[in-house]
């Protein structure tokens, strides 16, 4: 690079003045660890949006009834006794000692109550349980009541689930803010408090340990358990930039990084000071999904075109690069999760298999519609994957499109029913949270009901049929045997085209340890750093 | 002399207004809202009209207009239509980190590239003169990011002489805020350094050729009073006029600059706020930017007077 | 600048050829050699050039071979290919975007510098066009109207307008002082003929030397706003884009980054040296 003389010599003592920051970059005194998360935070409302990285947000901040641990299993966290009828139709609910807003105001259960019924609307098992409920209200201040209609095996399912949007407790009065409103208040009854006069939005959050929480006593696991808060302070940068963002991990200006990219991971494994640990188990996986109001993805067959056009391995080499990270999955029930299985499932074999998908193609009666396919520009995975589908498409002769936009775009874009000439789709890549697969009746995306269902709009009585036989169903092994029915009928009409699973690891310098494994959030408390 | 600074004050204002409306236009005739940003995933057609609503895009553009305009006469530039904080609070929050970059990029890009300039035109198609001029040409024709990549990866991760990223502000030490500055500084730098050697280079040839110099010469002063003390101050007005016309560059680089280097400052701010649609974001920063632009080359046109006297008006 | 005509320069180079030419403007030579060469590149892609779109995701980010000339890009497609087919839309983006400036340049300078009134109102929106900063412009225009290259190359041209009228308009102005300009519109010369005869000649040099600083421009222009994310769709191949897409890979991969990265500083590089030839070539005082 062209330098005067000058030039170095002003580098060089910058350097040395800077030495001693760069060195200990930050002085002893209150413990802050810096994090850089999945993404912006947007919304401060983890319920009305589904965003993940408000559900970390609302897991600072505020606080749940139930939350599942490290099995999969609701765990009582707010509610420390709760008992149900002999009959199962009453829920009773009472509400543990030491429950206070942030505010100094203690949590009563009409608080708990609203916010239940705030949640329920956007939630979908949430709607599952206020459909079959006769009544839900506040005995008393530490005391909810739910009462039934009939029974239903899934309410603390539902109640504890880690699938956004989760069951927060939000004071009264933000809990009656309309659902499809952002609620204003930051006030919670979590562990850390909200610091918004150090908060810049955009660029970094804070938040503080709250000394006035109360955790539960046994052993924290997954969302359950006593949330122990061992550091001060938590900032997250939003650094942007990727490249950026390992190299300040590698320089230590950071402590934690969630979502490296994989590519880099050679780059970050190289510093002795940082390992790596995989925060999910049950990692993401990855779907497309047709939007099967309008031509060509309205025919059956064009969509089972689109089993066998995917090639799962090229899709998940293109953005994750290492084999060992992922894992090509024909499930709809993701990979390696209790719901997951193989029924139905030849033609994962012979796929990519181009001629057989044209061929069903042409037998769907295609006439050179267009097909449109979203591209999100932002995201790497969504980016590539639209690009290798378009290119696939392209190749058997299918008029496909490329329309690039940010993911903000594809989101409004894909609520739109209309066809492709007054700004509608044909396709979009979306992926969601490996565990959220397994459970068709909290996961949306499963859901099978047409136009009030999921983007796609996917419609089949069966289908829907077999899914409240599995919302019904007594025991685990009864849910796993309708799985497999739900599946085979899946790839009978082409619910949607699945694009393979994978597991992220996150990295972190060495000083830092206790961070809990959960599907869909990263708990801050129970984490130290040295 | 206040004659003419409060006519040119008052220009600006005419100039801010005029930005305002440019901008109004630009926004509200494009389509798409934040509406449906904000409305988020679920939302339906109603709710989103609702969210219109709401944020009042649903009026008339000339009455949405009035509106806002009428507020910010009076100081109020709204409030961000994602994050609810006051538009002014953000950019205040925002503006030490974009001061700082552009301060320190101009103090080092203008000094070296006079001082670079002067001695090429001094040395006029001599080796010295194509080689400074050669750097020149290669300094605005690589990218800010690619520059600012590479520098990242020599000094901060291969070498560990200085941060990666981010900005610290002056408050928190002198040297971990220049350790900070000095890489996106040069990286943003580079152009703008190109750019003033070359038109102080071509600037200084046209004086140095007059009969002045030759004079000075004659009478015995040395060559570097020649160069600074007599040549530069003629000189001086295209270069003062340059650097303000650098100015306008610099804020484009600056965009760049702080998404590499991951500094807050109000580019990165302005940038994610066109993403979302966030409108009163927008529009006061263009404004606000607009108003300093103006104000820049105000202070440029007065500093004439000051480095040629023969400039009066 | 000066007001000398094109007439001698032809002249020059038909009495004392080629060499000489070199001699005397040896940037302005090198600079247009390169990108003469270029602009044949680009043309004769299809020729010699594979596909550059065809995406091949097993075989990503394979270093320089003989397969591969440049390597693969993350998506297993080939980086030379590329680099090539982007020369096309870098060139075209720097010409239309220089083409568009000169030609807007001059409609409405012409006309400020005739049309007091006409003057007045454009000057004012002018000021208000350059105060806002050019790559947020470009950005607010991008992401408003969804890009495709038509849109970027509006957004890239509406911020560069500004300058180039100012300039005509300063010519302009200045000639309509001469004396026997103002005498010839004194005696009643026709605008057309004053316009011909006087001033377009004057505009013409200054112009073209513009003409290309615009052109290296836009192209760093179109690179900056594919690196934000707001520039042309990335199914079409640009250096911007090329370079935005690989930005994870400058250690791993640096030729992702590095080819078409030192093509465009060697084109960029070109055109700046084209004009600055061009510009010592038309105003004699610079000439060594």
């Amino acid at each position: 690079m062209p330098t005067s003389r000058r030039a170095v010599l002003a580098t060089a003592l910058a350097g040395t003045l800077a030495l001693p920051a760069i060195r200990s970059p930050r002085a002893a005194g209150p413990v802050t660890l810096r994090a850089v998360m999945q993404g912006d935070l947007r919304s401060f409302d983890p319920v009305w949006t589904t965003a993940n990285i408000s559900a970390y947000y609302g897991a600072m901040v505020y606080d749940t009834l139930f939350g599942v641990d490290d099995q999969y299993k609701p765990q009582p966290q707010m509610v420390d006794q709760w008992s149900l009828s002999d009959d199962k139709k009453i829920y009773t609910f009472h509400l543990r000692d030491g429950l206070a807003w942030q505010d100094n105001t203690p949590v009563t259960a009409a608080d708990c109550v609203a916010s239940i019924r705030r949640w329920a609307v956007r939630n979908s098992g949430g709607q599952a349980i206020m459909a079959r409920a006769a009544d839900l209200s506040a005995k008393d201040d530490r005391t909810i009541v739910l009462r039934m209609k009939e029974p239903f095996g899934l309410v603390l399912t539902a109640l504890a689930t880690c699938t956004t949007p989760i069951c927060f407790i939000m004071p009264k009065k933000d809990a009656e803010t309309d659902p499809f409103q952002q609620v204003s208040g930051r006030i919670g009854s979590g562990p850390f408090t909200f610091n918004q006069g150090q908060t810049q939005p955009g660029s970094r959050y804070v938040f503080d340990k709250w000394d006035k929480y109360v955790p539960r006593k046994d052993k924290a696991s997954g969302l359950a358990g006593g949330k122990v808060v061992y550091l001060d302070q938590v900032i997250w940068e939003n650094i942007a930039d990727q490249q950026t963002a390992a190299a300040a991990l590698n320089a230590g200006e950071i402590d934690f990084y969630e979502l490296p990219p994989l590519d880099l991971l050679p780059q970050i494994q190289s510093n002795p000071d940082i390992k790596l640990q995989v925060m999910n188990p049950t990692g993401y996986v990855g779907e497309a999904r047709m939007n099967c109001l309008h031509p060509p993805f309205d025919k059956v067959k064009a969509r089972l075109a689109m089993l066998y056009l995917i090639d799962q391995k090229a899709i998940l080499n293109a953005t994750f690069g290492d084999p060992k990270y992922y894992h090509p999955s024909p499930s709809i029930f993701g990979y390696g999760t209790p719901m997951s299985n193989d029924a139905n499932t030849a033609w994962f074999k012979q796929a990519p298999d181009p001629a057989k998908a044209k061929q069903l193609f042409q037998e769907s009666g295609y006439k050179g519609e267009k097909v449109i396919v979203l591209q999100a520009t932002d995201f790497a995975f969504m980016n590539n994957s639209a690009q290798l589908i378009a290119g696939w498409l392209q190749g058997i002769g299918v008029n496909a499109e490329l329309a690039a936009m940010n993911w903000g775009e594809v989101i409004t874009r894909r609520a739109s029913m209309n066809p492709d000439d007054q700004g509608g789709w044909d396709i979009f890549v979306t992926y969601g949270g490996g565990f959220d697969f397994s459970n068709p009746i909290t996961l949306i995306a499963l859901a099978a009901n047409g136009k009030k269902g999921w983007f796609g709009w996917p419609e089949d009585a069966e289908y829907e049929a077999l899914r409240t036989q599995w919302a019904e169903a007594a025991t685990e092994v009864e849910q796993k045997s309708i799985a497999e029915k739900m599946q085979a009928r899946a790839w009978d009409f082409g619910l949607m085209a699945m694009l393979g699973s994978w597991t992220q690891p996150a990295a972190m310098r060495k000083t830092v340890d206790g961070f809990l494994t959960n599907p869909d959030v990263v708990p801050f408390w129970n984490v130290t750093r040295t | 002399m206040a004659a003419y600074i409060a006519r040119r004050l008052s220009a600006t204002l005419v100039v801010m207004a005029i930005v305002g409306v440019i901008v109004f236009l630009l926004l509200h005739a494009a389509p798409g809202s934040p509406a449906a940003i904000i409305a988020g995933d679920n939302a339906t057609p109603a709710q989103i009209a609702l969210i219109n609503h709401e944020l009042g895009l649903d009026r008339p553009l000339v009455v949405q207009f009035g509106i806002w305009a009428w507020r910010v006469v009076r100081g109020q530039f709204g409030t961000s239509i994602f994050s609810g904080v006051p538009v002014m609070d953000l950019v205040e929050q925002r503006l030490p980190a974009t001061v700082s970059l552009s301060l320190v990029t101009i103090a080092f890009a203008a000094t070296i590239a006079v001082i670079a300039g002067v001695f090429a035109a001094w040395r006029a198609g001599g080796l010295l003169d194509q080689v400074l001029m050669g750097i020149a040409a290669l300094g605005f024709s690589v990218p800010v990011f690619v520059v600012g990549y590479l520098l990242i990866y020599l000094f901060a991760i291969t070498l560990h002489w200085l941060p990666v990223q981010g900005y610290v502000p002056l408050s928190r030490g002198l040297g971990s805020w220049l350790a900070h500055l000095v890489l996106p500084g040069t990286a943003l730098g580079l152009a703008y350094l190109a750019l003033i050697a070359r038109i102080t280079r071509a600037s200084m040839l046209e004086v140095l050729s007059e009969d002045y110099i030759r004079t000075a010469r004659a009478k015995g002063a040395s060559p570097l009073s020649q160069l600074f003390g007599h040549a530069l101050r003629n000189a001086g007005v295209p270069i003062a006029t340059v650097i303000g016309i650098g100015i306008a560059l610099l804020i484009s680089g600056v965009v760049l600059t702080e998404t590499v280097f991951n500094i807050p400052g109000i580019g990165r701010l302005t940038v994610d706020a066109i993403t979302n649609r966030d409108y009163p974001i927008i529009q006061g920063v263009m404004v606000i930017f607009s108003g300093v632009y103006v104000l820049i080359n105000l202070m440029v046109d007065l500093s004439y007077t000051l480095i040629d006297p023969r400039i009066r008006r | 600048m000066s007001d000398v005509a094109i007439l001698p320069i032809a002249a020059e180079v038909r009495r004392h050829g080629l060499r000489r030419l070199f001699q005397r403007h040896p940037t302005m030579v090198i600079g247009g050699t390169v990108i003469a060469a270029m602009v044949l590149l680009a043309l004769a892609a299809p020729l010699f050039a594979p596909n550059p779109l065809s995406m091949n995701p097993m075989h990503r980010l394979r270093p320089p071979s003989g397969v591969h000339w440049f390597g693969t890009d993350p998506l297993g497609r080939d980086v030379f290919a590329r680099t090539v087919y982007g020369a096309r839309i870098s060139l075209f983006v720097g010409l239309t975007v220089a083409l568009g400036g000169v030609a807007g340049g001059l409609v409405f300078g012409l006309l400020c510098g005739f049309y007091r009134r006409i003057d007045a109102m454009v000057m004012r929106l002018m000021d208000g066009l350059m105060a806002i900063p050019s790559i947020l412009l470009a950005i607010a225009l991008v992401s408003l109207w969804q890009g495709g290259v038509p849109v970027v190359i509006l957004a890239i041209l509406i911020p560069e307008l500004p300058r180039d009228v100012r300039l005509v308009r300063s010519i302009v102005l200045g000639v309509r002082e001469r004396p026997y300009v103002e005498a010839a519109i004194a005696g009643g010369a026709r605008t057309s003929k004053i316009l011909r005869r006087h001033i377009l000649p004057s505009t013409i040099a200054p112009l073209t030397v513009q003409g290309t600083y615009v052109c290296a421009s836009a192209i760093l222009v179109e690179a900056g706003l594919s690196f934000l994310g707001a520039g042309i769709p990335p199914s079409i191949p640009t250096w911007g884009n090329m370079i935005a897409g690989s930005e994870l890979y400058l250690a791993l991969a640096p030729w992702t980054i590095f080819c078409p990265g030192i093509a465009l500083a060697i084109l960029v590089l070109a055109v700046n040296l084209f004009g600055d030839g061009l510009r010592d070539w038309l105003d004699p005082r610079f000439a060594r």
